[in-house]
């Protein structure tokens, strides 16, 4: 799985918890959409975890500075290293 | 997804959906979602049909209380509570309740909810310390946290809702952990016990190592979520705790149901009785489906055991209905405990309205249990104020769908509910004898009745409580209080606060009565103002309301108050006594649409005789006193 693979994935998962459509791209993040608040944020990382079947370690998703990262760091951990 | 399709459609049936699919979430995104869809109605301004009760709730702990203040929000939105929220800042809620001027006093909670921090719930001292020591810190540790929960209490008059400790899931120290005090596994136990059995009425034990228990130790811990945001557990846990919280807050503010009216065929057997007959229905011991049959029953029985009251509704003949109760020898269930049995071909929903008006109760006190979606369904919506369970498809859940249902959780369980079922034939007998006497005094008369009359105590207390909050109907003004505001009116030197019991030839009625009055100043010397007075609807129309009256009239004298203020306030359920007060005599002081005023001059007032022998009166200590400083 690569990054666009992972981002059309994700596009279903922020549609089911976003009001307001967003449309993902590699250099969006959380300060460029009004709803993606902390809460926002929570929701997400459990859905995403659904999603993918992976668990992320302890920092590591505040690390990411926005979606392609993000993306980067979900192949990293669906591939197991 | 439904309920998306409804809000864009503004559709109303958006709320109660809401409100049903917030009840079954069991994990942390439905609700989460579901909460997102309730901002969303309501900036788009669908609201609720049902007026909201404002609720002021604080949540204060040693982690961070959001999303967990959200969802519990939510949960409470949904149970019909706009909540005003105080988030405490993290760890701080010592200090937040030590300090008289923190912006907690400054937002005067209703309700406050305490989720202490597990790493000051620790044995300080040594694995090789005497048990006594060890036990003794951790009763430190309990009473400390009670006496956190008694300065908000008294500071405020807040309920609160104190959360216990989620037991360690991780195997260190191994099996050792049971043998001493000082692993963290055994020493929370102790002090959740210890707070559970000391805990005092205004205090709600939010259960969280039970909670957690349910849904597994170690999928309700999550350090990830501590070292990141300060989480206090695993998501999925938020929202049972948020759950909890609802259904505590429905407890104190409404109380739990009263009657469970009950389907028969593959409700309480197995097989149709009108079909297969006495013979051929399952229930006992001899297959496992018969075995689960029974175990429900007795599910069922342990339920009447604690006040709940037992009513069948069954589309059958009657003497088919009843003869297995009459004759089945692996029946639990026998007809002396159920207060109604209805089988007959009418609609369930007719029953059970006609039972309600048999048994003077509302219709929001009825639970409806049957595994025929149709009959539930024609019960949701002829009658929507009564609860409806649908059963599943195996007995063997039976007994786990009532007890999940959360209907009928008490907050205590007094003497008066154990004999409940039994209060309510009686009066079933005492209804026959009406019908046969002619004259209404020759039938009070016969009825041999008895009442006591007692000021407010400790014992009465939790009674008290339970009446003041679930009684609707006959009540005049319906202030609700706690026990802890019950017991403080006990030693209040400006009310006078009473009760009646009353027992006739029958049985025993138990504590049905309760009246707090309040001297307070008027124009000519003080005034004693009738603050509440209510009565069980069972106990109407036998002259109750008359010495009520005669000893209302007795302590304003005592008191030294010329005249007696009596008050009404209407609710869309109190109707009955709107004029409670001009058909006693007396006459109309002043009157809005919400708050009517009534007087009545002490001196004017002769009491009434009744058929009712009065054994005791009130403050009859106080009134020696009285007595005997006026022969001075």
């Amino acid at each position: 799985m690569n990054q666009d693979q992972v981002i059309s994935r994700l596009q279903r998962v922020f549609d089911n918890i976003f009001l307001e459509p967003v449309q993902l791209t590699p250099q969006l993040s959380a300060q460029d959409v009004e709803e993606w608040d902390s809460l926002t944020q929570i929701s997400l990382m459990v859905a995403v975890e659904k999603e993918f079947n992976v668990r992320f370690r302890v920092g590591e998703v505040e690390a990411t500075k926005n979606v392609g990262e993000f993306a980067d760091l979900i192949v990293r951990r669906v591939n197991g290293n | 997804m439904e309920l998306r399709e409804l809000l864009i459609r503004k559709d109303p049936l958006f709320w109660p959906q809401l409100r049903e699919q917030s009840g079954q979430a069991s994990n942390f995104e439905t609700l989460i979602s579901l909460c997102t869809l309730r901002k969303r109605a309501e900036a788009a301004g669908l609201a609720p049909a049902e007026p909201q009760e404002t609720l002021r709730i604080a949540f204060l702990g040693g982690c961070s209380l959001y999303p967990l203040n959200e969802l519990a929000r939510h949960m409470l939105s949904v149970e019909g509570y706009a909540c005003e929220v105080f988030t405490g800042d993290f760890d701080n809620y010592v200090s937040e309740i030590m300090d008289e001027a923190s912006a907690l006093y400054r937002f005067a909670p209703q309700v406050v909810f305490l989720l202490p921090s597990p790493g000051r719930c620790k044995y300080q001292g040594r694995w090789t310390d005497a048990r006594q020591v060890q036990q003794a810190q951790a009763v430190e540790t309990a009473s400390q946290l009670l006496d956190l929960c008694r300065r908000v209490y008294e500071r405020t008059g807040a309920e609160v809702l104190l959360s216990n400790f989620i037991l360690p899931g991780g195997f260190d120290p191994g099996a050792y952990r049971t043998r001493t005090l000082a692993s963290d596994w055994s020493f929370r136990k102790m002090v959740n016990l210890e707070l559970g059995l000391n805990a005092p009425p205004y205090v709600h034990l939010c259960d969280l190592e039970f909670l957690a228990y349910r849904r597994g130790a170690t999928a309700s811990e999550d350090a990830r979520g501590w070292f990141e945001t300060k989480q206090p557990c695993a998501p999925d846990l938020l929202a049972d705790i948020a759950k909890e919280i609802a259904v505590l807050v429905r407890g104190f503010r409404k109380g739990h149901k009263k009657v469970l009216v009950l389907d028969l065929d593959n409700t309480l057997w197995g097989g149709v009785v009108g079909d297969d007959g006495l013979e051929g229905i399952e229930i006992g011991d001899t297959s496992p489906r018969g075995e689960a049959f029974k175990t429900f029953q007795r599910y069922i029985l342990s339920l009447a055991g604690r006040g709940i009251l037992l009513a069948v509704s069954s589309k059958n003949d009657h003497e088919k209905a009843i003869e297995p109760f009459d004759k089945h020898p692996e029946m639990v269930l026998r007809p002396q405990h159920f207060v109604s049995f209805k089988a007959n071909w009418n609609p369930k929903s007719e029953n059970i309205r006609e039972m309600a008006a048999e048994l003077n109760l509302g219709l929001d006190s009825f639970v409806f249990v049957d595994d025929n979606p149709a009959e539930i369904e024609i019960v949701r919506q002829f009658l929507p104020e009564v609860s409806t369970i649908l059963l599943g498809p195996d007995p063997a859940a039976y007994t786990r769908e009532l007890q999940d249902s959360r209907y009928f959780e008490p907050r205590s369980i007094t003497a008066e509910d154990a004999g409940r079922t039994a209060q309510y034939r009686q009066e079933a007998e005492r209804r026959t004898l009406l019908a046969s006497a002619t004259d209404m005094d020759a039938y009070l008369a016969s009825l041999e009745m008895e009442a006591t009359l007692r000021e407010f105590n400790p014992i009465d207390a939790p009674r008290i409580a339970q009446l003041i909050n679930k009684s609707n109907q006959f009540n005049l003004t319906t202030r609700r209080r706690t026990e802890a505001e019950v017991l403080e009116l006990a030693g209040d030197p400006g009310a006078a606060a009473f009760t009646i019991r009353l027992r006739d030839r029958f049985g025993d009625h138990g504590l049905i009565a309760v009246i707090i009055a309040k001297i307070v100043p008027g124009k000519g010397g003080p005034v004693f103002e009738i603050d509440t007075w209510l009565m069980s609807c069972r106990v109407l129309k036998r002259q109750v309301e008359q010495e009520t009256l005669n000893e209302i009239a007795r302590l304003a004298r005592l008191h030294s108050c010329a005249e007696i203020r009596g008050v009404y306030i209407p609710t869309a359920k109190n109707g009955m006594v709107r004029d409670l007060y001009p058909q006693m005599g007396f006459r109309p002081a002043s009157g809005s649409e919400t708050h009517t005023e009534y007087l009545l001059d002490t001196g004017a007032y002769e009491a009434v005789p009744t058929q009712i022998r009065i054994t005791g009166r009130s403050y009859e200590s106080r009134s020696s006193h009285f007595a005997s400083t006026a022969s001075f």
